[in-house]
């Protein structure tokens, strides 16, 4: 892009935001008379201000590869403000279930020479596959916007919309470290040279860790009462792991292991892990204590 | 003081029904000298006798007057208005933005969100027609060529566990759709900017132009050939979303839609000798319903960019 053409663009946009109308946004209630400098709204219910919110929740990973984990948790918080609020979040999944493409590998996966430490043994794919146990994070919650809504014009619900930043571990299991460099792993079963016992052993053996995780969410609350609401949210808990169990990296160019290297490198190790998303949905239900709401001015 | 100067309020607000104002211009004149403004209709503001409530009693209207009781002696001092300016508030607000009767078109960009083989991203536009004020009749048309991109899940799949997953390609797509709107709302930022809101579900039917790709057997079922070629299918679409008002004309809006249709595709088997080059034995045997669940962002605009409330406030 040459200098000439930066300069224009610099000035296109400078002429187009400075011809926008000075006036303030439509949705701003503009407001110059008695009623100026007052809040939006009065006599509102405040909701979370000098509140503790407990909230038990559901929650269920969304997009899942190998596994969809339910989990079953509960949201510790108290309100410092109405629109800020300190807190702890955390689950336990008992349930994990196997998704259609878990069930296609342990159907009709297959197994050579080259992805012998990948797949053992095709049946016993589901028991490689990692796992979500448990998570918990210390976050911060901001709650910027307030309302009510209407159904179906007959039902009116207070409503908000909170955001929440924090940090935390996430406990995984996944399937143990291994090495075949010895060659125990390097050929594919067959009729006459079934499995070897020490290559399926290495598929179902597991290992458990901790991993640090940010974790962010955006979340809606509909208010039964002053003192309980139905919550809506949607949650993401980014970290790198083995979802598949699979042998995926090795060392690349500069000896460091990670997913771009040559495959295979004939062990299952830290360097197979991928970055994922982790993302959940969560339906939870609030308590808020005390049971009164603060009435605003 | 106060009780003239609720007098004088009252009597405007009442003077002034039938003005042109919008239910949101809860604008109030600088000076406070309501009765320098003459109503709409040239009527006298005719006086109203009621009490003027005690500070902090929870009546607004007497709290408001109780904290401006010298308004009227600063606009005596003040300059002429430069614009003019509705002085109106009303008891019950009315809806922020009509839709019936206005055309709605909406630009966006669309991306899979429950498909981990391969993402289905498009631009679309959305064209709607609102005959009442929750109900619309429309269009809309998705444009996926070129944009699409296969997992790295995909690859990873097949090279770990020798597994094919079938996927599939599209083109374009249209649709015709119906978009009820059950629930609406406003929230407030920080007790200060207010956002009208609602909530809507839409669905619909239409075509999709997609075709198989084959990821068993590239080398043989090419795109050249007719069974892997783009095709019309019947879809049918459902969605929910939310739109937020930026202004009477203008707002944005997001959606899940999940579009349904039944795909043939790719046998994940090869057939051997001479009957791998047989064109029969390279799709399933039956389709499948394929579902492209989609988050769809954009913006909507309005027109005309103006309306009139029919029934009075």
């Amino acid at each position: 892009m040459t200098k000439h053409t930066i300069i224009s663009l610099a000035v296109a946009c400078g002429i187009l935001f400075g011809a926008l109308p000075e006036v303030a946004h439509a949705q701003e209630v503009q407001i110059t008379g008695p009623l100026a400098g007052q809040s939006s709204v009065r006599h509102m219910r405040v909701y979370r201000e000098g509140r503790v919110q407990l909230a038990p929740f559901a929650n269920f990973t969304l997009q899942d590869e190998f596994s969809r984990t339910i989990g079953f948790g509960a949201t510790l918080s108290y309100h410092l403000t109405d629109w800020f609020g300190i807190g702890a979040w955390g689950f336990f999944a008992p349930i994990h279930i196997d998704t259609a493409l878990t069930d296609q590998v342990v159907q009709t996966g297959q197994t050579t020479d080259r992805n012998a430490l990948s797949l053992p043994q095709r049946g016993l794919f589901n028991q490689q596959i990692g796992n979500i146990d448990w998570a918990a994070a210390l976050q911060l919650t901001f709650i910027p916007l307030r309302g009510k809504l209407s159904l179906f014009q007959k039902i009116f619900l207070d409503a908000d919309l909170y955001i929440s930043l924090g940090f935390g571990f996430v406990g995984v299991s996944e399937r143990a470290d291994v090495t075949s460099e010895s060659g125990f792993c390097a050929t594919a079963p067959s009729p006459t040279a079934p499995a070897n016992d020490d290559c399926v052993a290495t598929q179902t053996a597991r290992a458990s860790r901790v991993a640090p995780a940010p974790t962010f969410a955006v979340g809606l609350s509909i208010y039964a009462n002053e003192y309980m609401a139905l919550n809506l949210e949607w949650r993401a808990m980014p970290f790198a792991w083995n979802t598949s169990g699979t042998d995926e990296g090795g060392r690349n160019e500069l000896g460091v292991a990670d997913n771009s290297g040559a495959f295979p490198d004939h062990a299952i190790s830290s360097a197979d892990r991928a970055f994922h998303l982790n993302h959940m949905f969560i339906i939870g239900w609030s308590f808020y204590l005390p049971s009164h709401a603060r009435i605003s001015e | 003081m106060k009780r003239v100067f609720l007098a004088l309020l009252m009597g405007l607000t009442l003077a002034t029904v039938g003005a042109t104002a919008s239910a949101q211009d809860m604008t109030f004149g600088e000076d406070g000298d309501v009765t320098a403004e003459p109503a709409a209709d040239g009527a006298a503001t005719p006086p109203a006798d009621g009490a003027a409530a005690p500070a902090d009693s929870g009546d607004v209207i007497g709290d408001l007057a109780s904290q401006n009781t010298d308004t009227s002696a600063q606009t005596q001092d003040s300059a002429p208005r430069i614009t003019e300016a509705s002085e109106e508030i009303y008891a019950v607000q009315q809806i922020y933005a009509l839709r019936n009767g206005r055309v709605e078109l909406s630009p966006y960009w669309s991306t899979t969100v429950n498909d981990q083989y391969v993402s289905h991203p498009a631009v679309g536009l959305g064209l709607n027609y609102w005959w009442t004020n929750v109900l619309a009749v429309g269009l809309n048309f998705n444009w996926y060529g070129g944009l699409e991109n296969e997992s790295d899940l995909n690859f990873h799949v097949r090279r770990s566990t020798r597994l094919a997953v079938p996927i599939t390609e599209y083109q374009l797509g249209a649709n015709l759709n119906f978009t009820y709107v059950p629930l609406y709302g406003k929230f407030s930022m920080f007790n200060d900017y207010i956002f009208q809101w609602d909530a809507y579900i839409v669905g619909g039917v239409g075509l999709m132009r997609t075709r198989p790709v084959a990821v068993v057997d590239p080398e043989i079922r090419t795109h050249e050939r007719p069974e892997f070629n783009y095709q019309f299918r019947v879809a049918f679409n459902v969605g929910i979303g939310i739109r937020v008002f930026l202004t009477r004309w203008l707002a944005f809006f997001g959606e899940l839609r999940d579009y349904a249709y039944l795909e043939r595709l790719e046998s994940t088997d090869v057939a051997l000798g001479e009957a791998r080059q047989d064109p029969s034995t390279w799709l399933a045997s039956s389709p499948s319903l394929t579902n492209n669940v989609t988050a769809q962002l954009g913006l909507t605009v309005f027109f005309p960019f103006t309306f009139e409330y029919r029934l009075p406030r």
